[in-house]
């Protein structure tokens, strides 16, 4: 994937770089009501799964500063939010206002409060100093973000030393059979699902689009050493619907 | 890679973090003999099962997970079956591996004076989950008594609605529902202008 062109991928279509930035947005836009409900009818609920895994593995403990980067509607959030307690703090970073304002409703309303900051910024770009986080995250987000290597080289950036990075996003399926099912699944079924509950088949096309158009699992793993990562590993989950990667700063 | 938690133990994690939040909830004290341990990390291991749990207090009340990075404040080493008796017996026969005893003290106090029936909450792991990993001795043991308590059904749709709390719930499903009938109609009524055109 070369972030050096002028076009860039937009799910299987070709637009100029800056775009990029805006349909990502108009998707999330358009999607952020539904999010959550659809996340779960779409990956059966597995999704759960998933991110619980990512939890369990961060090794989080009471006092940690952690930055849920690409958080959204903020399912990192809240569970790192319990975990950290008063002597630690979690950031919700997000580009995008909507999905922001939906998860800081929602975790407010669970009474999350007091240890969570929200925040709005492009993952390229973050406003937070160096070495600041013991534990970042960045679930389902790095695959809409345009210039993945600067996200990378940013999550270093503000991690502190002996800090992990852990980014949990769709990736390439390991078994051919099962490959081949998913395949039909995204491209007939999900946009489809999209339509029905979302009112919406375009950005989950682009959903389905966007997770072929991301690097693999050993490609990832590559991208995380040139951005400076000290040692990177990674972890199939559902046969490799998702991967989780996980780096580490000494 | 050995250090991933299997679907068992966070299955274990979570379920042993739902029931005591709504214990603690429903308690008349509401958790107060907890407070004390705010934000401190207590690591317990409960034979057979070796993998240690982390239980971590905070103003949210209690989590509990299979990793911890550094150190816990207190290491202890107990067992499953004592656990789940802890209702009866009121006390957690246990071993302070490292420190601080306080700690451990308040921890184990706290918990045994919670109104909890580990038993019915952990049978079916230890039955269908963690016989896998513990063998057969605790397994023969719980299954006399599971086989009456549970079918395989029950089992598995508690597994998925409580524990993992995969399952959307009622009332999303029934708007996913209504969603679907309304597109339905949407499409009816298309199909009539169509006719008519
Ligand atoms: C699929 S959602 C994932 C939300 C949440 N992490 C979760 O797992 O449920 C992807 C999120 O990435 C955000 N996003 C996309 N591009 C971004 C960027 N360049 N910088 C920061 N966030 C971005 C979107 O606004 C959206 O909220």
């Amino acid at each position: 994937m070369s972030q050096n062109k002028s076009t860039i991928d937009f799910g299987f279509a070709e637009v100029p770089l800056e775009e990029k930035v805006k349909k990502v947005k108009g998707v999330f836009d358009s999607v952020a009501g539904n999010y959550d409900i659809m996340n779960d009818v779409m990956s059966l609920g597995v999704h759960r799964i998933w991110k619980r895994h990512t939890i369990e593995l961060s090794g989080i403990r009471p006092g940690h500063v952690v930055l849920d980067l690409a958080g959204g509607t903020g399912d990192l959030t809240k569970a790192f939010a319990k975990r950290v307690g008063k002597t630690g703090r979690v950031v919700l970073a997000d580009i995008n206002e909507s999905m922001v304002r939906v998860g800081r409703d929602r975790l407010i309303n669970e009474g999350i409060a007091g240890n969570v900051e929200y925040t709005i910024v492009n993952a390229e770009a973050l406003a937070f100093p160096d070495n600041t986080f013991d534990v970042c995250t960045i679930a389902f987000g790095l695959r809409n973000v345009t210039n993945k290597d600067k996200a990378i080289e940013e999550l270093y950036r503000v991690l502190k030393p002996g800090g992990q990075l852990m980014i949990l996003e769709f990736s390439k399926v390991t078994q051919p059979l099962f490959a081949k099912f998913y395949d039909f699944y995204s491209f007939n079924i999900l946009p489809k699902m999209g339509k029905l509950i979302a009112n919406d088949e375009a950005s989950y096309q682009y959903l389905a689009e966007s997770i072929r158009m991301h690097p693999d699992q050993e490609t990832l793993k590559q991208m995380m050493y040139d951005a400076g990562f000290d040692k990177a590993e990674y972890l199939n989950m559902s046969e490799g619907i998702v991967a989780l990667h996980r780096g580490w700063k000494y | 890679m050995n250090n991933q938690p299997g679907l068992v133990n966070i299955s274990l994690s979570k379920t042993i973090e739902s029931v005591l939040n709504t214990a603690i909830r429903l308690d008349e004290q509401q958790g107060q003999a907890f407070v004390a341990l705010e934000d401190k990390v207590i690591q317990i291991t409960l034979a057979p099962v070796q993998t240690p749990l982390y239980f971590m207090f905070t103003h949210y009340m209690v989590s509990v997970q299979n990793h911890l990075t550094g150190e816990a404040d207190a290491v202890i080493e107990s067992n499953l079956l004592d656990f789940m008796t802890l209702p009866m017996t009121r006390q957690l026969p246990h071993t302070l591996v490292s420190g601080e005893p306080e700690i451990a003290n308040q921890f184990i106090t706290a918990l045994c004076g919670l109104d909890i029936d580990w038993e019915e909450h952990l049978s079916h792991y230890t039955g269908d989950l963690l016989a896998f990993k513990i063998g057969h001795g605790l397994r023969q043991f719980i299954q006399g008594k599971q086989a009456s308590k549970q079918s395989l059904g029950e089992t598995l749709k508690e597994y998925l609605q409580f524990e993992l709390n995969t399952l959307p719930t009622q009332s999303q499903v029934n708007r996913f529902k209504a969603q679907v009938t309304e597109t339905q109609a949407e499409v009816d009524r298309l199909a009539e202008r169509i006719k008519a055109l």
